[in-house]
């Protein structure tokens, strides 16, 4: 791998800006047949409990036009499954591992991060503080910047690990949201999560998922997500960012980089093309040496490029 | 799992059944009824057309286990019909014999109903809710009464259609005491275990995986009473 894509987010250095998303890979080994893993910037795992976690009635998911609704309610095997039978493959195959984690309470949060604490293989922690999809915990801590800050100082205390803290989009004020985290000791913020949303069955009337609302992902949230990577990058200069929503293709991946974030998360589009991931990398790489130029000269082009005109017609 | 390769409606791929193998190499049959944009687009695709597929998933019939020369049922309802042209052939070709159960809203529905007539070794039912071919009513009490009159004369019951048609045959097999094989259907994201959207409630543990466990299951891994 060549050093054109190496990319840095604040402690943490990556070979390349290329990550899967949280909830869309799996624990990385479902996808072994399509991707390399070591040859990935990073794989987020499924969201991880303290407990294992059966998640939410069917139906689960749903598709609407470029993208589709899921509840899934953070189904997950539990942490102390993922150290014993998830991590040491992982660490095998030489994946750089960042772990997801969720908890309904401070506490529990406190208590997955600790049980990863003495994990080999694991780069990263990323707190999911914007699912959608669960009664209790999940995105209430990202829809109050009091909430956020709370939770990540008290994380911050029990993890020496670089912190990645995942936004919600539903939070009534983002850049309040990433100021918060940042300030209780985030690393690093992605952005974003799911967008609340509903699908209804026209003919019955009921909603098409158990669980009433589900989250709203795929190719129709990019040019959202986009804007929200581009107003938290403008706003928290120097905040290292991992831009997620929609991403599908190259040009999907430059316009991120260009509105400020140092790396991705492919997340959807992981189930419609589950190799899509390594190509990326590829691609990006063929990029960057046909232009001769490196990743970290593409993040945050489009903070310095004049509004309008010709940093709208890129990409 | 099926994808035409660009489009953004359908964004996913959707799951099908391998129906039947062509005698020409690499020739597959899928058997699809439009029921949505997923299936508009492929019935849509002009002779031709490129499609990927994501494949085989999951897992399939079993023959296993089945005494030799036995006979077994098969129980189709609507689009259900997809995968039986495919284990019929193997059936016969490993000396089974098999009673096919047709089921449908109505004539036109009962699909592979001419190709059938060819490859089933054994009896064939059908059953129409409007009655326009063969019995009027469900397919699962035409069965139901076969099994019943003749204790013992399925090895296996093989089984592909809507929930409600699995609901009341997991009755049937129970009381007449069949072994069965049902082939679930869920609204897949990947179908390979990634994204958990196509689950089952269960009776071992909270959720069985569709795509990964499945999606032939036995009807005792599923929790009935939770099906929706």
């Amino acid at each position: 791998m060549s050093d054109l894509l190496e990319t840095r987010l604040g402690p943490l250095t990556l070979q390349n800006p290329i990550l899967t998303a949280s909830g869309t890979f799996g624990y990385g080994l479902e996808f072994t047949d399509f991707v390399d893993l070591a040859k990935l910037g990073g794989l987020c795992t499924k969201g991880l409990s303290l407990e294992p976690h059966a998640g939410n009635a069917p139906p689960r998911i749903c598709e609407t036009p470029a993208g589709m609704l899921n509840a899934i309610g953070l189904q997950n095997v539990g942490v102390k499954a993922f150290l014993g039978e998830k991590l040491p493959r992982l660490r095998d195959l030489g994946a750089t591992v960042v772990a997801n984690v969720w908890g309904d309470t401070e506490e529990d949060y406190v208590a997955v991060v600790g049980a990863l604490e003495g994990a080999e293989g694991v780069a990263a922690i990323e707190l999911n503080i914007s699912c959608p999809n669960v009664e209790k915990g999940g995105m209430l801590f990202g829809n109050s910047p009091s909430a956020t800050a709370s939770l990540v100082a008290r994380v911050r205390r029990a993890t020496r690990r670089t912190l990645v803290v995942k936004l919600s989009p539903n939070a009534p004020d983002l850049v309040e949201s990433a100021r918060a985290a940042r300030d209780a000791g985030a690393d690093v913020l992605s952005l974003v999560n799911t967008f609340v949303g509903m699908a209804i069955d026209p003919v019955t009337a009921r909603p098409r998922l158990s669980f009433g609302t589900g989250g709203l992902s795929g190719p129709a949230i990019k040019p959202l997500a986009l804007r929200m990577v581009f107003q938290v990058a403008r706003a928290l200069p120097g905040v290292p960012l991992m831009g997620i929503g929609g991403i599908s293709e190259l040009s999907d991946v430059l316009e991120f980089l260009a509105a400020g974030a140092g790396a991705v998360q492919i997340g959807t589009a992981n189930f419609r093309d589950p190799g899509v991931s390594g190509r990326l990398v590829d691609e990006l790489e063929e990029h960057c040496r046909d232009r001769g130029v490196t990743v970290a000269d593409l993040v945050g082009r489009a903070q310095r490029a004049p509004a309008g005109g010709e940093a709208g017609a890129e990409g | 799992m099926l994808e035409i390769a660009g489009r953004l409606r359908p964004y996913l791929r959707r799951a099908y059944s391998v129906a039947d193998v062509g005698t020409d190499a690499g020739e597959v049959e899928f058997l699809v009824k439009t029921i949505g944009p997923g299936t508009a687009a492929l019935e849509d695709l002009a002779e031709g057309s490129r499609a990927s597929l994501l494949g085989p998933l999951g897992n399939g019939f079993s023959l296993a286990g089945l005494p030799a020369g036995s006979r077994v049922a098969i129980v189709a309802g609507g689009i259900g019909a997809a995968p039986f042209p495919l284990l019929l052939r193997a059936l016969d070709g490993a000396g089974f014999s098999a009673d096919l159960f047709l089921g449908g809203r109505n004539a036109a529905e009962l699909a592979f109903r001419e190709r059938f007539e060819t490859i089933v070794p054994g009896e064939t039912y059908l059953a129409t809710d409007d009655g326009s071919l063969g019995e009027k009513g469900f397919v699962t009490n035409l069965f139901a009464r076969r099994a019943e009159a003749e204790p013992g004369r399925y090895a296996r019951l093989y089984a592909c259609g809507p929930m409600p048609m699995f609901a009341a045959l997991a009755r049937v097999v129970e009381r007449v005491g069949i072994a069965a094989e049902f082939s679930t259907e869920a609204a897949m994201g990947c179908g390979f275990g990634a994204c958990l959207g196509c689950v089952i409630p269960g009776t071992e543990k909270p959720f069985v995986i569709s795509c990964l466990e499945g999606p032939i299951l036995p009807p005792r891994l599923i929790d009935w009473r939770k099906v929706r």
